[in-house]
């Protein structure tokens, strides 16, 4: 029932699109319906502990419900005075404006799909979808470079995907051989794991992590990602940063669940340590040279996608627990920043981190937030990262990965000084004589003080449905 | 039969890597989609039942008629020179697909499967070998519903075809990917005034 609700607001939110005529009614009605579902995510999440068989869905596919549903609706209340903005700055006109309503709201309705279908198949579209709806997120402002970011989004991540339906087929093609039944339910796959084949389960995994790897943004499959969150307009690199990386993410782990029960031991875990390895130093190496202050947070997310990936490689139930906690930790603070960045760029008219200088003047009160989210972002506490990153680190070094732990430990010391050196430029010091101070709007204002309850809070004390949803996640994994 | 027809995809899936012009490129897809209708047709014949039947109508419908057409349509509307741009000489292109068959024939042996799969993994192999060596973004399009051809002769080799709802959702998926694919060529023919994808270069780092 919640789930029907869930999935069905998005839909009628994008059809609204074509009988609202304002874009103001739009935005606010986007707001309303996000906040239903915020809503109704959490009472699923909440019936679900109290009565595991009730739903149709499991633990692992409502925390990230709700991690969608949190950010989706944050960007919903950013979306309508960025969109204004915009309008004002003659970057969009009002007509293609109300364009943006109806893509943003497909957008999420895909990436809900992607989380509650049982059907392997079923998810495979809903993943491309995203894609499909996305890329015109991406092109959005139609010029040279963001057509460019846009079709070599779409053709990465194409064939990405493509490999992601052959892992998706050689998975089917193990469950016949091994039991002469056809079926793509994950649950059925799940179920008889153990008895499929492992040489195929083998290759079609490394095509599985591979495939929705790239769309993951996990190095070196990631050449698209940098170029898409920097050009996309900047509530939808949230969405981009913040939970469409993680869906493909959740694919991945869906596979995974099946590989290891099939495969046991290390083949999964050795495989996500190397992308995830790959994916800091990657970004490691490129933060340091970056020019593009959006493009500095897409590397960003390239290293937070790689810590995930390490903490579900790692694994045990304090890796496990920390890379869940992270992957939601990474999308409230990425998506703050890129909701104050996005102002930021807004009122500068520049992505140039040389020629922003005192942002903290300009715009009071997004200076305030970026200050605080690129903090929590570094790894800092009290902020929610510094926790879920220990907790992974911890499980490094406690599970005999202790060269792995100190890697890792380094490449998010560089990191950390790269991306506060090059903030604190552009946050502090005195802005421009032409620069006109911004005011954000109520529900801009809204949107970060709302993920910033949860970068304060969730990690020292993690939000009880959190903590209920991952340990589920952590019994269905056997840990 | 379904042997020769198995022919006919691998002959086809060859000629995409010899095309030099747009035009051929394109008529090699074709070709290669109807294989693919015919394979689909004659297992309905054989006893599929009607979604079967529907599967192969799909196929020749939309990969034999209607795409084609519209990148054909597309490379006259943009004036766009007929010529695909080889990024790799012809003779290395021969090489690398010929060593691409060989180790196609080896995994299909790693996954307990024959000459049709390798077949399958062949076309995807080629598919993604034009992707990178052509330099025209629709030879990129091509190249991407190649493999997807591939795929699609895969699935029906080892589990019989997925089950319908799923089919029909990926053709779904497979034709709006192809057309918003082609509405893209036509913005970066109209901002960079060619379809070269080596002009995309300005995102860097």
């Amino acid at each position: 029932m919640e789930l029907t609700i869930i999935l069905a607001v998005p839909l009628i939110l994008s059809a609204a699109g074509l009988f609202v005529k304002k874009n103001e009614g739009l935005a606010n009605l986007n707001c309303l319906g996000y906040l239903l579902s915020l809503i109704f995510s959490i009472s699923a999440g909440y019936r679900f502990l109290s009565a595991p068989g009730s739903l149709s869905v499991d633990g692992l596919s409502l925390f990230f419900v709700f991690t969608i549903s949190t950010v989706a609706f944050a960007a919903a209340l950013y979306s309508g005075g960025y969109i204004e903005h915009e309008i004002s700055r003659n970057l969009i006109t009002k007509e293609k404006a109300r364009l943006y309503y109806p893509l943003f709201n497909l957008f999420v309705f895909a990436m809900l799909l992607v989380t509650t279908v049982n059907n392997l198949g079923l998810m495979w579209v809903a993943i491309e979808i995203t894609t499909l709806v996305s890329a015109f997120l991406v092109g959005f402002h139609n010029n040279k470079n963001s057509v460019e970011a846009a079709w070599k989004y779409i053709i990465i991540c194409s064939v990405g995907i493509t490999l992601a339906l052959l892992g998706t087929i050689l998975f089917s093609y193990a469950f016949v051989f091994s039991t002469g039944a056809k079926s793509l339910n994950w649950t059925e796959l799940f179920s008889a794991a153990s008895r499929l084949n492992p040489e195929i389960v083998k290759i079609a995994f490394i095509f599985i992590i591979i495939g929705y790897g790239t769309k993951a943004g996990l190095a070196p499959m990631h050449t698209w990602l940098p170029d898409a969150h920097s050009q996309a307009l900047s509530p939808i690199s949230a969405l981009l940063s913040g939970v469409l990386l993680k869906t493909s993410i959740y694919a991945i782990l869906r596979y995974g669940l099946i590989a290891d029960k099939c495969l046991g031991g290390s083949y999964v875990s050795h495989l996500l340590i190397l992308f995830g390895m790959l994916s800091l130093l990657v970004s490691a190496g490129l933060v340091l040279v970056q020019k593009d202050i959006k493009r500095l947070l897409a590397y960003s997310s390239i290293e937070h996608i790689g810590i995930i990936a390490l903490g579900f490689g790692i694994g045990g139930p304090i890796g496990t627990y920390g890379a869940l906690l992270h992957m939601f930790n990474h999308a409230v603070t990425k998506s703050l920043l890129f909701f104050g960045v996005g102002n930021i760029v807004n009122v500068y008219g520049s992505r140039n981190i040389r020629s922003i200088r005192g942002a903290l003047r300009a715009l009071p009160f997004s200076g305030l937030m970026v200050t605080a989210g690129i903090f929590a972002l570094a790894g800092f506490p009290p902020f929610s990262i510094f926790f879920s990153e220990m907790m992974i680190l911890l499980a490094a070094f406690s599970r005999g990965y202790a060269v792995l732990g100190c890697a890792m430990l380094f490449f998010i010391v560089i990191i950390f000084g790269a991306v506060i050196y090059y903030f604190s430029q552009v946050l502090f010091g005195e802005k421009p004589k032409n620069i006109v101070p911004y005011k954000e709007p109520l529900p801009g204002r809204l949107a970060f003080l709302f993920l910033l309850v949860f970068i304060l809070v969730s990690g020292w004390a993690v939000p009880v449905l959190l903590d209920g949803l991952i340990r589920s996640v952590l019994i269905l994994k056997g840990i | 039969m379904e042997n020769f027809i198995i022919l006919g995809l691998l002959l086809s899936a060859f000629g995409m890597v010899f095309s030099k012009r747009v035009g051929a490129l394109i008529w090699n897809f074709t070709l290669q989609s109807f294989f693919l209708f015919l394979l689909t047709f004659i297992e309905a014949v054989k006893g599929g039942g009607l979604s079967l039947y529907l599967v192969a109508v799909l196929v020749l419908i939309l990969k034999v008629l209607v795409i084609p057409r519209i990148f054909s349509k597309m490379v006259v509307e943009m004036k766009v020179s007929e010529d695909l741009g080889f990024f790799i000489r012809p003779e290395l292109s021969l090489i690398i697909a010929l060593l691409l068959a060989y180790l196609s024939w080896v995994f299909s042996g790693m996954l307990f499967l024959g000459a049709a799969a390798a077949v399958a993994f062949l076309m995807m192999a080629l598919g993604f070998f034009i992707m990178v060596f052509r330099a025209k973004a629709l030879a990129q399009i091509i190249g991407l519903l190649a493999m997807e051809n591939g795929i699609f002769l895969l699935a029906s080799l080892v589990s019989g075809g997925m089950s319908f709802l799923v089919e029909m959702a990926i053709f779904f998926d497979v034709f709006v990917g192809a057309v918003i694919l082609g509405i893209f060529v036509y913005r970066i023919n109209r901002l960079f005034v060619s379809i070269d994808v080596s002009k995309l270069n300005r995102l860097r780092g």
